[in-house]
């Protein structure tokens, strides 16, 4: 999935928030990416994670208790952003999909067991959908009891209302795979006027959708925050984004956007109708406007409510890492993760047309300096693909030469500068505001004139920034950004991203790549229904791109979150990428 | 007095008038477009009309200053986002949500800090001042005079980093600085606002105390005052009824501007004790171009300084009868 604004602002100050699904899953007591390990844990070093579809019976609530835990008390989070959306059609950022959790839930989910492993379940629905005609229809039958938080029950006409409402015109920030996907999709304006769409069909308490391509992995798609259930009678339109209406374990008492959000228990929720989440807190109290530093600060002094805090945006400062890190006490506080996103430089491929200037770009790519403005190998690992090696489908390469020259290769770049006929190339740069990415900014500008091109570098606006480099016309040969699957497989990385198909405004084929071998090889590798076999496929497109030097690989986020002393079973929440809200509990 | 203030009054709303008249069109003249910002990423052409429509920014600026003009009084409609009673300072298309509640949110917050710290740097700054023009060139004086250059070079976030590493995580003698409102709990409100208000307040009491030891000593060298001392009044007397009088004019004045700059927000304090009031807000709203929220804080800002100078020039004029109201 892509990055708001706001996740990429975090990400270029160092503390990367991501995208839905897979990736180590563990916890701060135990797990591959745990703080108990003295060794600071690697992407590479990670095991790839595939997440299993579940059962009826690991669809079935209650869900299972987590040993030791108590109920009441209240839960904080000291936190620098607030979140840019709630209406769960606008949800696309990983974080946003977190703090959410406790509050919407939708036809599927991730049910995080207790050794931190996860598996796609039902949630509002009673099984992970049953497929026919190779994936082209899907059904889901709803759960009995399922309440919004006024105690009126969830009807079939709101599951369907949920999916109509995603084609409405102020609907501009979600997913947009299961529009795409439903048949009559592409003509239908939403629910508003009182038409509804004939794919979507209700057959008593099922729902069916009929889509236009073989999706198998479509009950995976409806895991992500985007596409939970909304009522119909509440349904605000546009000012739904500020209030969302509840059918989770809390509802929200108090807002006020940018400062703070306060869950309180959901009465009409039944814990039966739900495998996924325990609602251990009676509170949660969300507090907004805490750097990163100020939180480990708090964090690491541990006084008073911060003993029952913990953080959904913020890391642990670089500032503070080593001395967190190195510090057996401290360390326990930690969470420490690998995540699936990796972090590029798209190049405009419609205006760096020739492969060997964009070759010679990642030959003089100064990996090393970025990683170490980061705060260096306790948070990331510098990347040589698109692909995270813990995403199945992950195939090791290293085109040019990053591993064994981290720091950048520039004769063998203006070689290839030169041969291009290209010496003194000029390259725009485009950039977010932030104090690390200007820094950063100037390491890259440093290693290219080194390479022998000429860099302007353009520091853009946060708020517009993916809008400015999304245009066609943009004007910029690189641009930062940031990708992770939104589900375990290719598909979701390789279509958005890369496909030829989707070039245009607002869309995320930065690069603009249109190449007839990549795009049949998407094409190719999206229809094939082994697992195994479109992982395969899946790791030759990400080479095949990586030939093409469409971008410049950055890094793997290594992500470490603190929190207090008194907040128990921090686990990650890998189907957000994120601490699992609904695990937690405050010691008593 | 009655006409004084009334004439003072008209002329603050016309100064607020061309401010916001200013702003508004500063605001709406640079280069970026609210709509597009509020659009998101899979934006249409047809989401942006809709949006510039719902927001009023299709239409030309001097119809959008009208309108927004006339939203303070009688509030107004914003298509899609609801009804935005009066006072209406806009609409936020960052926070979805209109400016006014959203100041109204955050100014308890900086009041008090404005107030708190006011408070701690009038007492702790006037009384030293005082302490060292009575005491000229003798040890408290020096003692005095030094502190306050310290303390004018101090910053604050190098005090409130410092503070709260001893004071709140080391020390634990005092609590986190947080928020609570005064009428929740007044307890919590003091014990969470005493190190931010004590932090601005030492640069302010440095100042302070400069300046009221300047005037004091520039007062007690008037030949008002030694007539005073000549016709036999006591040293208090003389001190306290005409000296100090006399030298409390400028510092009032200044009071004004310093409290009216402090409702608008101190920033640095907020920011290095992570507290959300006009200040963040301001620095928040610069991050996101929150452009209507931008103009709603810049005009409360701008008001307070206008307010609080019409209440100087009243109050001035009170103690110093040498002011003509008229």
């Amino acid at each position: 999935m892509s990055f708001s604004r706001r996740n990429f602002l975090i990400a270029t100050g160092m503390v990367a928030a991501a995208a839905p699904v897979l990736s180590a899953c563990g916890s701060s007591d135990s797990g591959s990416g745990s703080s108990s390990q003295d060794k600071v844990p690697t992407v590479s070093g990670s095991k790839t994670q595939t997440i299993p579809v579940g059962t009826k019976a690991d669809s079935t609530g209650p869900a299972p208790e987590v040993k030791g835990a108590v109920k009441g008390g209240t839960v904080y989070s000291l936190d620098q952003f607030d979140m840019d959306h709630m209406d769960p059609a606008q949800i696309y950022v990983a974080t946003e999909g977190a703090i959410t959790v406790p509050i919407l839930r939708g036809l599927t989910g991730y049910k995080i067991d207790e050794k931190g492993g996860c598996t796609l379940v039902g949630d509002a629905a009673t099984d992970a959908g049953t497929m026919k005609d190779g994936g082209k229809t899907w059904s889901f039958t709803m759960k009995d009891g399922l309440k919004w938080e006024d105690g009126s029950d969830i009807t079939m006409d709101d599951v369907r209302h949920s999916f109509e409402r995603l084609f409405a015109s102020f609907v501009t920030e979600g997913p947009r795979y299961v529009q795409q996907w439903l048949v009559g999709g592409g003509k239908y304006k939403g629910p508003y006027d009182g038409k509804h769409l004939a794919s979507i069909e209700i057959d008593g308490n099922t729902v069916i959708f009929r889509l236009s391509e073989a999706r198998a992995d479509f009950n995976f798609t409806l895991a992500m925050r985007g596409y939970s259930l909304v009522p119909k009678k509440h349904d605000t339109k546009e000012k739904y984004d500020k209030r969302p209406y509840s059918c989770g374990p809390y509802k929200i008492a108090s807002r006020q956007v940018g400062k703070a959000m306060t869950y309180v228990r959901n009465e009409h929720w039944d814990p039966k109708t739900d495998s996924i989440r325990n609602a251990y807190p009676d509170k949660y109290v969300f507090q907004f406007g805490f750097q990163a530093l100020a939180s480990t600060d708090r964090y690491i002094a541990d006084k008073g409510n911060d003993r029952y805090a913990m953080s959904i945006f913020n890391e642990v400062a670089p500032e503070r890492i080593q001395q967190v890190l190195t510090n057996a006490k401290l360390k326990q506080r930690v969470l420490t993760e690998v995540d699936t996103v990796t972090y590029y430089w798209p190049i405009n491929t419609t205006r760096i047309k020739d492969v060997k200037v964009r070759q010679a770009i990642n030959y003089a790519w100064p990996l090393q300096q970025l990683q170490t403005i980061r705060g260096g190998a306790a948070t990331s690992e510098v990347a040589t693909t698109i692909f995270s090696p813990v995403t199945p489908g992950y195939t090791r390469f290293d085109l040019y030469d990053k591993t064994k020259k981290p720091g950048g290769d520039p004769v063998k770049a203006k070689a290839l500068l030169k041969q291009a006929g290209k010496s003194g190339q000029k390259l725009v740069i485009a950039y977010q505001q932030s104090d690390n990415s200007v820094k950063q900014a100037v390491a890259i500008k440093n290693a290219l004139e080194a390479a022998g091109f000429t860099v302007v570098n353009q520091q853009l606006d946060k708020s517009t920034f993916y809008t400015q480099i999304g245009k066609i016309d943009n004007g910029y040969d690189l641009m930062a950004a940031g990708w992770s699957p939104d589900w375990p497989g290719g598909y979701s990385v390789f279509y958005p991203c890369w496909d030829g198909h989707n070039i245009g405004n607002g869309r995320s084929n930065y690069a603009q790549l249109n190449d007839t071998g990549v795009n049949k090889a998407i094409e190719a590798a999206s229809t094939i229904a082994d697992t195994q076999a479109a992982n395969k496929a899946w790791g030759a497109v990400d080479r095949q791109i990586m030939e093409l030097a469409a971008c410049v690989p950055d890094y793997h986020s290594i992500r470490n979150w603190m929190h207090g002393s008194k907040v128990g079973n921090v686990v990650y929440d890998s189907g957000n990428t994120c601490i699992a809200l609904c695990k937690l509990y405050a010691m008593s | 007095m009655l006409r004084f203030l009334v004439r003072r009054v008209s002329g603050a709303v016309v100064i607020l008038l061309i401010i916001s008249a200013v702003t508004f069109w500063l605001f709406y003249a640079i280069p970026r477009d609210p709509a597009l910002m509020s659009c998101g990423k899979n934006c249409t052409p047809e989401a942006l009309a809709q949006i510039r429509h719902n927001l009023g920014i299709d239409k030309p600026i001097p119809v959008q200053y009208w309108d927004w003009l006339v939203g303070i009084f009688a509030g107004r409609e914003y298509s899609g986002y609801g009804f935005c009673h009066a006072p209406c300072l806009g609409y936020s298309f960052a926070n979805r949500e209109p400016v006014y509640g959203t100041i109204m949110d955050r100014l308890p917050l900086t009041l008090s800090l404005a107030f708190g710290s006011a408070l701690v740097f009038l007492v702790l700054g006037i009384g030293a001042g005082m302490l060292a023009a009575l005491k000229q060139g003798r040890f408290l004086d020096k003692l005095a005079s030094s502190l306050s250059l310290i303390g004018s070079s101090l910053q604050i976030y190098f005090v409130g980093y410092i503070a709260m590493f001893l004071l709140v995580a080391k020390l634990g003698v005092l609590d986190q600085p947080s928020y609570t409102p005064l009428t929740q709990n007044p307890v919590s409100w003091a014990s969470g606002m005493l190190l931010p208000c004590l932090t601005l307040a030492i640069i302010f009491t440095a100042n302070y105390t400069r300046m009221t030891r300047s005037q004091l000593v520039e007062q007690l060298s008037e030949d008002y005052v030694r007539t005073a001392r000549a016709k036999g009044l006591s040293r208090a007397n003389v001190f306290f009824r005409f000296a100090w009088r006399g030298a409390m004019g400028p510092i009032v004045t200044v009071f004004g501007i310093d409290l009216g700059t402090l409702f608008g927000g101190a920033i640095i304090t907020e920011t290095t004790f992570s507290m959300q009031g006009i200040g963040r807000l301001a620095v928040d709203s610069v991050d996101k171009s929150d452009l209507p929220m931008l103009l709603g804080v810049t005009l409360l800002s701008a008001g307070a300084i206008v307010f609080l100078n019409v209440l100087v020039d009243a109050v001035y004029a009170l103690i110093d009868p040498r002011i003509r109201l008229a």
